[in-house]
């Protein structure tokens, strides 16, 4: 480092001394990157030359002349575009200290249609929660979750009567199927056409989407059936549809439009749940061998999405 | 080595009967045709299956006959397409932009799908293709505040990411005003490594001016590929000027000199002919076809 008048190295941080033009230049080249710099052009490290380039604006403006002008563009560019892009937020960083890759973090982050299913679920599960409160208050349904009271029997699953459970149950996997069906579903996402044609995996982009959504998704009907009164199974005794419904909607999408296969699993879902709450058994849901036709769906679903995984990749456009 | 052998050695992008149908209606129609490194133009009138053969060769629809194959990879293999994505960029004619992303942020995003996962390669990726678009003093702009000429330009930057070795233009013009066209043209003409472009537009000019080679497509078929020179040439004695509007022409228009110009099969004796353009092969030829 040199004062304006005489070359010499001196402790940074002194307000009389600056960087001399042949260490301002070989910091400009990128020699002065080493820490002891003792076969540096003048001696100083790399470390030591920034932090007073950080304090000393004079020596910031010498050393702009020791830069390509295009270099100095372009690094400016680069400084506006990460502003742009701005601060990670506190999920994020959390997530990112957590291992997930800083692009993966960044994708789900900007993928709209996530926005979208996050905020059906939200709506999704307080507008069945609403619902059933405003009807059990009203008497529109019976009342529910007064402890084990009754005997088994049709209507009755381990002794509680199902019946006040009826929309909830009938609603829950329906909306993680909305949810998953807003990430996945092209309507709901206007870049996907480029999507298509990058390099990424449509499929991987697909499962990335779908675990997050199909993750909020269920953490928010999960939690509301611990609100719901019922059985205290009643939140895992969800899952497997829940899971099963989206296997099956994924699965389906590499057949036929996923509109048409998000409908349709729909339809399949509620058809035999409205006839289980009209005849008072919904709760039959949770019967072991509904539970093992839901694991033996999901299952399928599963193995039909690996196997015609290669659809994703075509996009949707036939 | 004659033209014919000069095609087959480099060609980078082949199509061998390419066949697509929607429905009832064919969109391509046993397309055969190569593609060179440098400006390709694809003319053609709306219907044509302009887009239909862009997104084919975008790897984004399958045909459902014939043959693609980039830079000798083949999309059906599940590898080799993404191979070709790899080396691909694409504006589609209707991209479709997430409109509450800024300007940076939507390209930071597609980067991500182009696979640059480093952050800082990412940044300075993004800033390379906004300053080559001239928009990278908007890189905080959201985008729906952006006009519709500097949208097509972000298009256009998105698709320069990751420096593609096949770069697919569907109509990137559009809506640009003309000192903007200009600027579009020098981009393209001067991209670095001289990659394959594929530039689909209504404009004959722009198609005269930066592109080496012409492909005509009407009705879903090839109708003619060569120069811009030679299409220009298949017009040669079928237009003409006078000072009174022709019945015979297919087209006529009175220029600014208020005489009128012809294009048409059968110029009258004695008619004063004038050198055809592009637009006069154009014109012809899809008149020829029936297509308008």
């Amino acid at each position: 480092m040199t004062s304006p008048s005489s070359a010499g190295h001196r402790p940074l941080g002194d307000g009389d001394w600056h960087a001399s033009p042949d260490t301002l230049a070989a910091y400009a080249r990128g020699q002065a990157g080493q820490a002891d710099g003792a076969d540096q052009a003048d001696g100083a490290p790399a470390w030591s030359v920034e932090a007073h380039l950080a304090e000393c604006p004079r020596c910031r403006s010498a050393l702009s002349a020791h830069v390509a002008p295009e270099r100095l563009a372009r690094n400016r560019s680069v400084l506006l575009v990460r502003a742009a892009l701005g601060d990670e937020s506190r999920v994020k960083r959390a997530l990112g200290r957590c291992g997930f890759p800083d692009h993966v973090l960044r994708l789900l982050a900007a993928t709209p249609s996530l926005r979208l299913s996050w905020l059906l679920s939200v709506i999704g599960v307080l507008a069945v929660l609403a619902g059933e409160a405003a009807a059990a208050r009203y008497g529109w349904i019976p009342a529910v979750g007064h402890g084990r009271v009754h005997a088994a029997g049709p209507g009755r699953i381990g002794g509680y009567p199902g019946q006040g459970l009826a929309p909830f149950l009938l609603v829950a996997p329906l909306l993680v199927l909305a949810g998953v069906a807003a990430a996945f579903l092209p309507a709901f996402n206007p870049a996907g056409r480029l999507e298509v044609a990058a390099p990424c995996s449509g499929f991987t982009l697909l499962l990335v989407r779908t675990v997050c959504a199909l993750g909020t998704a269920l953490v928010l009907v999960v939690a509301a059936a611990f609100v719901v009164p019922g059985p205290g199974w009643l939140p895992v005794a969800l899952l497997l549809p829940s899971l099963a419904l989206c296997a099956f909607a994924l699965a389906a999408a590499t057949v036929v439009d996923p509109r048409a296969a998000a409908v349709v699993a729909g339809i399949l879902w509620a058809g035999p749940a409205a006839w289980l709450a009209v005849d008072h058994v919904p709760l039959l849901i949770a019967a072991p061998y509904a539970q093992l036709g839901c694991a033996a769906v999901l299952c399928a679903g599963v193995a039909v999405l690996l196997v015609r995984r290669d659809r994703f990749e075509w996009g949707w456009m036939r | 080595m004659d033209e014919m052998t000069l095609s087959v050695t480099t060609a980078a992008v082949r199509v061998d009967g390419l066949s697509r149908r929607y429905g009832a209606i064919r969109a391509l129609d046993e397309v055969d045709l190569t593609l060179e490194r440098g400006i390709t133009g694809l003319l053609g009138p709306n219907g044509a299956g302009k887009t239909t053969l862009l997104s084919v060769l975008a790897t984004v629809n399958e045909p459902d006959a014939g043959r693609v194959t980039a830079f000798g990879l083949d999309p059906r293999d599940a590898g080799e397409r993404r191979e070709i994505r790899r080396r691909l960029g694409y504006l589609p004619q209707e991209l479709g932009y997430h409109r509450h992303f800024t300007v940076a942020g939507f390209l930071d995003y597609v980067a991500i799908l182009k696979e640059i996962t480093d952050r800082r390669r990412r940044a300075e990726e993004v800033a390379r293709v906004l300053a080559a678009v001239g928009l990278e003093r908007r890189a905080r702009t959201r985008i729906r505040a952006l006009s519709g000429g500097m949208r097509q330009r972000l298009g256009i930057a998105q698709a320069l990411l990751g420096q593609p070795e096949l770069l697919i233009l569907d109509e990137p013009t559009a809506g640009l005003d003309p000192e903007q066209r200009l600027r579009s043209r020098e981009l393209l003409s001067g991209l670095p490594g001289d990659p394959v472009v594929v530039l689909s537009t209504h404009q004959a000019d722009d198609i005269a001016a930066i592109c080496p080679k012409v492909i005509v497509l009407l009705q879903g078929r090839v109708h003619f590929a060569g120069t811009p020179a030679e299409l220009a040439a298949t017009a040669a004695g079928r237009v003409w000027a006078a000072g009174e509007r022709d019945a015979r022409a297919h087209l006529s228009w009175r220029g600014g000199d208020n005489r009128w110009r012809h294009v048409g099969d059968r110029p009258p004796a004695g008619a004063e002919l004038v050198p055809p353009t592009v637009e006069d092969g154009y014109l012809l030829l899809s008149h020829a076809a029936g297509a308008r």
